[in-house]
């Protein structure tokens, strides 16, 4: 049994953020119905030549697992039908821009009238209030309002775009938030409202530096430093772009590292005798390790590190994490079937219960493919009904 | 719509974290900043990450990390390495519902805190495991601090993309600023706590296994799903076209423009120069086959503008731009301060600071920060009260 069995979502979310969100409950055991229409499908449905995809995606992973129906918003008869959604559901998900839901006559205060157990989890740029929270924006503007992409970069260089990992970010934290609310219900009965900033996200991510600067510090780019530990660092190694990473943490791994670089006389060079004299030295003491790293297969130098004690993973590309037997022995990446009967790897929600089960019975749904299920079943129309839903477009 | 004060989403759950990293850290931080009672136990030199720098100006005694992690938590002094501390730990456990921890294999056997022994001995106990690599698997011993597990599970490869790739196209990867990774293991460390919380009612408290690697590779799923169809993403490749960072006179703005009437905004924006008005640039695959030539008058146009004015004229024509906010800009922008992003709480060692509550509101509030972060084993009275309210039970287990 899955932990959230018996939750039921009306997913309103399109596009990354939103829809990651619903896809995480719906692993955990929500029953997720997605709702869509053919007149604004969401992206995936799309052909995407930026990517080369030049059809609708054969499997997308935030769309996954869920239940598809279609509903034309646009018309008063398709919201009266989704209104009629949110009656037979917990959770209602959406991640327009703040005010659109209102319009439509599915904002929180109308559906919590409907029905006030209602819990509603709206994702956006920027909040649901404050003077910026009609602003449109994406993953990397996220970033940008929220200091976090300011601050990363190399210490001589511009600010970095955040991409996909802080939609899902967005998402991750609107799951969590939204199975908070679940629990208050289940204790209470007590429904609400929970109103996740993406661009609050990014600030989250980086508290700590927003803390520093509150009192008076200057925290900026520092490419792959660390405040404290030297050697920490992304080193080459034997191989054209196979790079592997090191963070030293104490004396003891210092000097198992030198040992095991074979390199005695770093231990005698006055400028890494104690760890802060190594992170001042930093430049030159990285061009040791460097100059050890270049003579070593990435793999096997991360397996003699490890065995020494010392922090150090190879930067993994998605090829590496595909076949890891890490991952694949603790179920994280797993195969699935896509729409053109493929096999190909993809990800299982990211924890483990020790009773309970989570994970993907199935793959990408096809527009309205759940209709009978949901409309009939759940919903108890009528065939005639949803026919005459179906030739007026309200079932789209 | 204002109502009377509502309880917090957590009112009345209770959390024990026994950390010394930043994704235990984090999770209990959330819980807490939720509504949950959460005590952080301490050995009796103080949590590590209380002599992480940098440290709060002007003093330079409090840890930024620590202060931010331990807002709102209380603290508890236990030395597990003595039997009095165990029995400390072991009074807190009995009224506990959620149980957050960073302690290896080895390190819960012999503190007898492992997996069947609290179940036995708590039966209601949800006991939640982060750790690099998860509690299981061939690297769950492994060693691992944030630059690891950035490129263990994907992103790092892929950074930096866009301006400073361009720049620097033979630098290492780079990987996010602080702890983006391990954060990413708190936020699922917390959704797996909750879940337990909500499974529990229908199948009794489990334990719960979170890795930091797994949860950065979730938000990376993108990538997967791309090398699934067949492409291998890279960081000098999966820059977009054209737009991105660009400098302006005073800081950088971030543009993307992935629709049309995007587009159309910008021609307006840029003052409908005559190489954008050629029909061949009404076609957006035209404008991704000439993103270069495009981006060579853009970044032009951009370096001669200031950033506040470009902004506000992007935003009134619908085109996607944002300031690359400092920390400083964050800290006094109105929007946040309209939503009480920051909460001024008293740091011990630093005085009163705005620190970040929580990246959501509910019920159309922020999220209020209970506290600063506690001094070391001010909560230590949470101990003896703990020990009469449990003594017959403490007891009975005892015999």
């Amino acid at each position: 049994m899955k932990p959230l069995a018996g939750v039921r979502i009306a997913d309103f979310t399109l596009h990354a953020a939103g829809p990651f969100c619903t896809h995480i409950l719906s692993q955990l055991g929500a029953e997720c119905i997605k709702v869509e229409s053919a007149a604004r499908p969401d992206i995936f449905r799309k052909p995407h030549p930026v990517y080369g995809r030049m059809g609708p995606a054969s499997f997308d992973q935030v769309a996954s697992n869920k239940l598809s129906v279609r509903i034309n918003l646009k018309d008063a008869r398709g919201v009266a039908l989704a209104r009629k959604l949110v009656g037979a559901s917990d959770l209602v998900c959406e991640s327009f821009r703040p005010g659109v839901m209102e319009r439509l006559g599915l904002g929180y205060a109308a559906l919590a009238a409907l029905k006030p157990s209602v819990v509603m989890v709206s994702v956006s740029s920027s909040g649901q209030s404050g003077p910026d929270s009609h602003f449109a924006g994406y993953a990397p503007l996220f970033g940008a309002w929220g200091a976090l992409g300011y601050l990363t970069g190399y210490e001589d260089g511009p600010p970095v775009e955040m991409r996909h990992v802080m939609d899902h970010s967005v998402g991750m934290n609107a799951a969590m938030a939204a199975v908070a609310a679940v629990y208050r219900l289940r204790r209470t009965g007590r429904g609400g409202h929970v109103d996740v900033s993406a661009r609050e996200v990014a600030c989250s991510l980086v508290g700590e530096a927003l803390l520093f600067a509150a009192a008076g510090g200057s925290p900026t780019r520092i490419g792959n430093d660390h405040p404290r530990m030297a050697p920490h660092g992304v080193f080459r190694t034997r191989d054209e772009d196979r790079w592997l990473t090191i963070a030293v943490r104490s004396d003891d791994e210092w000097q198992a590292l030198v040992k095991l670089m074979d390199a005695p006389h770093l231990l005698a060079d006055p400028r890494f005798q104690s760890a802060a004299s190594r992170h001042e030295h930093r430049r030159p003491l990285h061009g040791e390790i460097e100059h050890w790293t270049m003579t070593c297969e990435a793999g096997e130098a991360e397996r003699m590190l490890q065995l020494a004690g010392i922090a150090a993973h190879v930067s993994c590309n998605m090829e590496d994490i595909a076949h890891d037997r890490h991952l694949r022995a603790r179920g994280t990446v797993v195969d699935v079937e896509d729409t053109a009967g493929h096999s190909r790897a993809a990800l299982k929600a990211p924890i483990r219960f020790s009773r309970s089960e989570v994970g993907m019975s199935r793959g990408t749904p096809r527009l309205g493919e759940d209709e009978d299920y949901v409309f009939g079943e759940l919903l108890g129309l009528g065939r005639e009904e949803r026919q005459s839903l179906v030739d007026q477009q309200v079932i789209y | 719509m204002m109502e009377e004060a509502v309880a917090p989403l957590l009112a009345g759950v209770t959390v024990v974290e026994l950390s010394r990293g930043v994704a235990a850290g984090y999770a209990g931080r959330l819980l807490s900043t939720l509504g949950a009672d959460t005590v952080l136990i301490e050995p009796p030199d103080g949590n590590p990450l209380r002599r992480e720098p940098p440290f709060l100006p002007p003093a330079g005694e409090a840890s930024a990390l620590f202060a931010f992690l331990a807002a709102g938590k209380k603290s508890v002094i236990c030395d597990l390495e003595t039997a009095a501390g165990r029995v400390g730990l072991s009074v807190l456990l009995v009224a506990t519902d959620v149980f957050i921890h960073d302690l290896s294999a080895g390190e819960r056997a012999n503190l007898e805190i492992d997996e069947q022994s609290l179940r036995s001995r708590y039966p209601n106990l949800i006991d939640v495991s982060v750790l690099p690599f998860g509690a299981v698997g061939p690297k769950a011993g492994w060693q691992a601090e944030e630059i690891n597990l950035i490129h263990a599970s994907g992103e790092g490869f892929l950074l930096p993309n866009g301006l400073a790739a361009e720049l620097f196209p033979d630098r290492p990867p780079l990987k996010v600023y602080g702890h983006f990774a391990e954060y990413q293991g708190g936020v699922v460390a917390a959704l797996g706590a909750l879940s337990a919380l909500i499974g529990r009612e229908h199948g009794g408290a489990e334990s719960v296994d979170v890795s930091v690697q797994d949860a950065a590779l979730a938000v990376g799923a993108f990538a997967l799903q791309r090398f699934g169809d067949g492409s291998l993403e890279h960081r000098r490749t999966r820059s977009f076209k054209y737009g991105g960072v660009l400098e302006c006179a005073d800081g950088y703005v971030e543009l993307l423009t992935l629709e049309e009437r995007q587009w159309r905004g910008l021609v307006e924006l840029m003052g409908r120069p005559a190489w954008m008005l050629d029909p061949a640039l009404a076609d957006s695959l035209e404008r991704s086959r000439r993103g270069a030539e495009i981006n060579r008058a853009v970044r032009a146009w951009a370096r001669e503008q200031q950033t506040a004015d470009i902004v506000a004229r992007a935003q009134a024509l619908g085109v996607p731009m944002a300031k690359y906010a400092s920390p400083a800009e964050v800290l006094s922008g109105a929007h946040e301060r309209a939503r009480e992003l920051f909460q001024s709480v008293k740091i011990p060692g630093a005085g009163s600071l705005p620190v970040l509550s929580a990246p959501l509101h509910v019920d159309a509030a922020a999220l209020r920060l209970k506290a600063g972060p506690p001094r070391l084993g001010e909560h230590q009275h949470l101990l003896t009260a703990s020990r009469h309210r449990d003594q017959p039970r403490v007891i009975a287990e005892a015999s």
